[in-house]
């Protein structure tokens, strides 16, 4: 567990001798608790980081192990089979300092981000401690009566059709209460003395008018809970997708694609049917119960107690019922959804499953799966007719009373027939809501849980945003990367102290091996990301003062599979440009090598490209993503392996277009097939985010180091580089 | 830097008044561009669907000749053949009533009344595209193409067919 400074439920004894070890000035930033000791035993030991120290120390207070702050390079962590162990990079060497097990690890990762900050980042205490106090503020955000208010507060703008939506329903049922009572009427004055012919005209007009304005009524209602339906999804969704557009990409780093549109789609579904239907139900069901509540006990107090008795039963029954019941749905949902992962698996892989003969196998498997669930499903039900059967009889004994005491009172003129008739209707009346209640009351822990993953992006803080000083920047081209260090977990650096400068015009390419920082370093120039220290420079200004449209205006990459959207050629190409005239379409195409098999095409530039683009060929993408970089006209041009996926004859149409794009402009060319190099006028070299070697294509074969290994490999038909010891390039 | 502004420069934009459509084959056409006359010229249109009206000209070796940016500015002989040879190239019935549509399995069967006679043809369900919010492409399983060219001119018993599928 990771305690803040105001958490109180820390241990007296560690309490005590923190208190007792802090010098001036000094303040705990985080606590946390490993479950592994020094000896590699099952126990606990606390990690205590202050702003200018970080403590280990045992159950009883002892410190295990200290360590001044300005003395760490940096903290990182190495995880073994079943064991972590939190590593310190000191100036007097290397200092394993804590064991915990997996179990521990993303609290242990964030505190080594929190030494990072404090150390390497010379990120200052009191801002991380802000910040730290505001992760606390969102936890505590996320209780569930907060939850809903919050949910409550969402509807404000639709409060006058929520307030329509409710009076048109309390009307409604105030004019479902009478018919019982008319009934009493018609049975008492018309039907048992057999006269009054009058009164039974009245009666049936009284009934047919209380039908037909309950009818117009509901039609009314419909029509206001669609419309309430319909802005209260729109608005959240629309929400949710404003949101998304401006989320960094650690953001979708942290989330899969299916989780967000799941969130956008079923949890925005499940919550306003609560808020629409579920809630305005629950209001109505708690007035129906208090107005037939009083009607009942005025008829006949008696009968009420009788009538009362299976509300214990049921409140009893359903709560027994909601503490396993959980298990037994989760079990469902889990079999379903391994039932449709084989489904989906086979689908996606069928060529796989095809080559390899496996069919019959599958078969057998989705079979097994769906046996499973069948049983899951009998589960539940058996499950279930633990409780409902007996609170169901509870219902009928109930009535059966009230029908026995009642009778026994019509038959001593106590009651009339009529009288106990409209009893008994007002009581299966007043039954209904009590059901209904107590499963809009079941749905609430879904709602809660909807609300809170749908909340989760909404509260996602913008990573990336404009500063309020930001200008608009004519660029030139210049890019310098000034001591540039960047974690994407706060633990694993991509970048260490990155600095580089690109003239405009300059054709720069990167290579490394996979996982050197190449993609990293264009990402921090889109703003993609920001670093944690360091700056990015484009003609000297830094780029958190350059507006983001004026940066995203003049940089266009391209990357090595392109996405285009479902729409025209022509429109994806327009894209580049806001009013692009057909002319300059046609012109970037022409450029982009791409106008000739686009005329080729029956529907020529009017032709859908599909999902992603699918119906054209990688090449042909490709080339109508130069086409649209063409017609941005950048003054920086990214290109991150362009021609990786190509084969030859694509590669060599994709390299004429890129000739032509890449033309006076600042470029950087990320690539692992170095041939895509042989132009450029400078080569970076990186490996584990350091430069390490730097020089033209000639000169770094010269020197004999990792450009030499790659270009050797690459030529020997190797995929993997031989691996060759880190030498850390100085500023 | 050889910019956009250089490869739009290169584009030879044709002015209709110096553009004669002599003759028209099948898909060809004889046109004479600046007193100069080119033989089995093939017209095409790169926006078929959304600038119709767009025509570029290649030789038969596929080297570009020229672009009209409205072929109906052309002289009324001009029109008539290049629409002639357009029509073959781009063979779009324009539908003016639908009169019917019928679902079978997972395709949907239409009878519609065109400009060139009384047709049927199947579709999927995904085979409509709407063009500027008042074109109406359809296309059938077999590649076949047709159009509505204003929606707001059909009648209501076709738009109500047609928004089964919309």
């Amino acid at each position: 567990m990771m305690y803040y400074p105001s958490a109180q439920d820390m241990h007296e004894s560690i309490r005590r001798t923190i208190s007792a070890m802090l010098v001036s000035d000094e303040e705990i930033i985080a606590i946390a608790k490993s479950d592994i000791c020094h000896d590699v035993s099952y126990g606990n030991e606390y990690l205590l980081l202050t702003n200018k120290r970080l403590f280990v120390l045992s159950l009883e207070g002892k410190v295990l192990e200290e360590t001044w702050l300005k003395d760490v390079n940096m903290a990182t962590l190495k995880a073994h089979l079943g064991l972590c162990v939190l590593v310190l990079d000191t100036r007097l060497g290397v200092k394993n300092v804590l064991f915990f097990s997996p179990s521990k690890k993303r609290i242990f990762e964030k505190l080594v981000a929190l030494i990072n900050d404090l150390t390497l980042n010379a990120i200052p205490a009191s801002e991380i401690k802000a910040n730290l106090g505001k992760e606390l503020r969102l936890r505590e955000r996320e209780g569930k009566r907060a939850i809903l208010i919050r949910l409550l507060k969402f509807m404000k703008p639709f409060w006058p059709l929520v307030a329509t939506a409710f009076t048109i329903s309390i009307i409604a049922r105030i004019l479902g209460l009478l018919p019982p009572y008319l009934m009493a009427i018609l049975i008492d004055k018309v039907l048992v003395p057999r006269s009054n012919f009058n009164l039974l005209i009245e009666i049936i007009a009284a009934l047919l008018g209380i039908n037909v304005i309950s009818l117009i009524l509901r039609t009314i209602l419909n029509y206001v809970n669609l419309k309430l339906n319909l802005k209260l999804t729109y608005r959240f969704r629309l929400k949710l997708y404003e949101k998304l557009q401006f989320l960094s990409l650690r953001f979708y780093d942290r989330y899969s694609t299916g989780s967000i549109i799941s969130r956008v789609s079923s949890d925005v579904e499940r919550i306003k049917n609560f808020l629409t239907q579920g809630l305005q139900s629950m209001v109505m069901d708690l007035i129906a119960m208090a107005s037939i509540g009083v009607i009942l006990v005025t008829m006949s107090p008696w009968l009420t107690l009788l009538a009362l008795l299976p509300i214990p039963v049921s409140l009893i029954g359903s709560t027994l019922y909601r503490r396993s019941a959980s298990k037994y749905y989760h079990r469902l949902w889990k079999r379903w959804s391994d039932m449709i992962s084989i489904l989906s698996e086979s689908l996606s892989a069928f060529i796989l499953v095809r080559s390899l003969g496996r069919e019959h196998r599958m078969i057998t498997e989705f079979a097994h799966r769906l046996d499973r669930y069948n049983t899951a499903n009998i589960e539940v039900f058996k499950y279930e007719q633990k409780f409902w059967p007996a609170i169901g009889l509870s219902f009928t004994l109930s009535s059966l009373l009230v029908w026995w005491f009642g009778g026994l009172q019509v038959l001593r003129d106590q009651l009339t027939l009529g009288a106990l008739t409209a009893f008994t209707s007002y009581m299966w009346s007043f039954y209904g809501p009590i059901n209904d209640l107590l499963s809009q009351v079941r749905s609430i822990p879904m709602v809660t849980t909807s609300s809170e993953r749908i909340f989760e992006i909404l509260d996602e803080d913008l990573e990336v945003t404009e500063s309020p000083k930001a200008k608009e920047v004519q660029m030139k081209g210049a890019i310098e990367f000034k001591d540039v260090w960047f974690t994407y977990d706060g633990v694993h650096y991509a970048l260490r102290g990155v600095s580089l400068r690109i003239k405009p015009g300059e054709h720069i390419g990167i290579v490394g091996p996979s996982g050197s920082g190449k993609s990293t370093l264009v990402k921090l120039l889109l703003r993609f990301y920001e670093p944690q220290r360091g700056r990015v420079l484009i003609d000297g200004v830094d780029i958190r003062d350059v507006k983001l449209e004026a940066l995203k205006r003049q940089i266009a990459i391209v990357m090595q599979n392109p996405v285009l959207f479902d729409v025209s050629i022509a429109e994806n190409i327009a894209l580049g440009k806001k009013n692009a005239t057909l002319e300059e379409i046609i012109a970037a195409a022409k450029a982009a090598n791409a106008h000739e098999f686009i005329m080729k095409l029956p529907e020529a530039y009017d032709t859908k490209v599909g999902v992603r683009g699918r119906r054209l060929s990688g090449g042909e993408r490709q080339r109508v993503a130069i086409a649209m970089a063409l017609l941005k006209d950048p003054r920086i041009l990214i290109l991150d392996e362009p021609t990786s996926s190509l084969d030859a004859i694509a590669e060599r149409e994709v390299s004429k277009a890129i000739e032509n794009l890449t033309r006076g402009r600042t470029t950087i060319i990320i690539a692992h097939r170095l041939s895509t190099l042989r132009n450029v006028d400078r080569i970076i070299v990186l490996e584990r985010g350091i430069i390490v070697e730097e020089g033209t294509h000639a000169e770094l074969l010269r020197r004999n180091g990792l450009y030499k290994r790659l270009f050797d490999a690459q030529f020997e038909g190797f995929t993997r580089p031989i691996p060759m010891p880190i030498r850390r390039r100085k500023p | 830097m050889r910019g956009l502004k250089d490869w739009i420069a290169q584009l030879r934009i044709l002015d209709p008044k110096r553009v004669k459509i002599v003759k028209a084959d099948v898909d060809v056409v004889d046109v004479e561009i600046c007193g100069r006359l080119y033989h089995n010229v093939k017209p095409r249109r790169p926006f078929p669907l959304t600038h119709p009206e767009y025509v570029i000209f290649f030789k038969e070796d596929d080297e570009e000749v020229g672009i009209l940016r409205d072929y109906r500015k052309l002289d009324k002989e001009s029109r008539a053949h290049l629409e002639r040879v357009l029509n073959v190239i781009y063979f779009m019935p324009q539908v003016k009533r639908i009169l019917s549509i019928n679902t079978s399995g997972w395709t949907y069967k239409w009878l519609v009344e065109t400009d060139k006679g009384i047709v049927n043809f199947e579709t999927w369900s995904r085979c409509i595209r709407i063009i500027k919010g008042k074109k109406v492409i359809i296309y059938d399983i077999h590649g076949g193409v047709y159009c509505i060219n204003d929606i707001s001119k059909l009648d209501t018993r076709s738009l109500l067919w047609l928004s089964v599928l919309m």
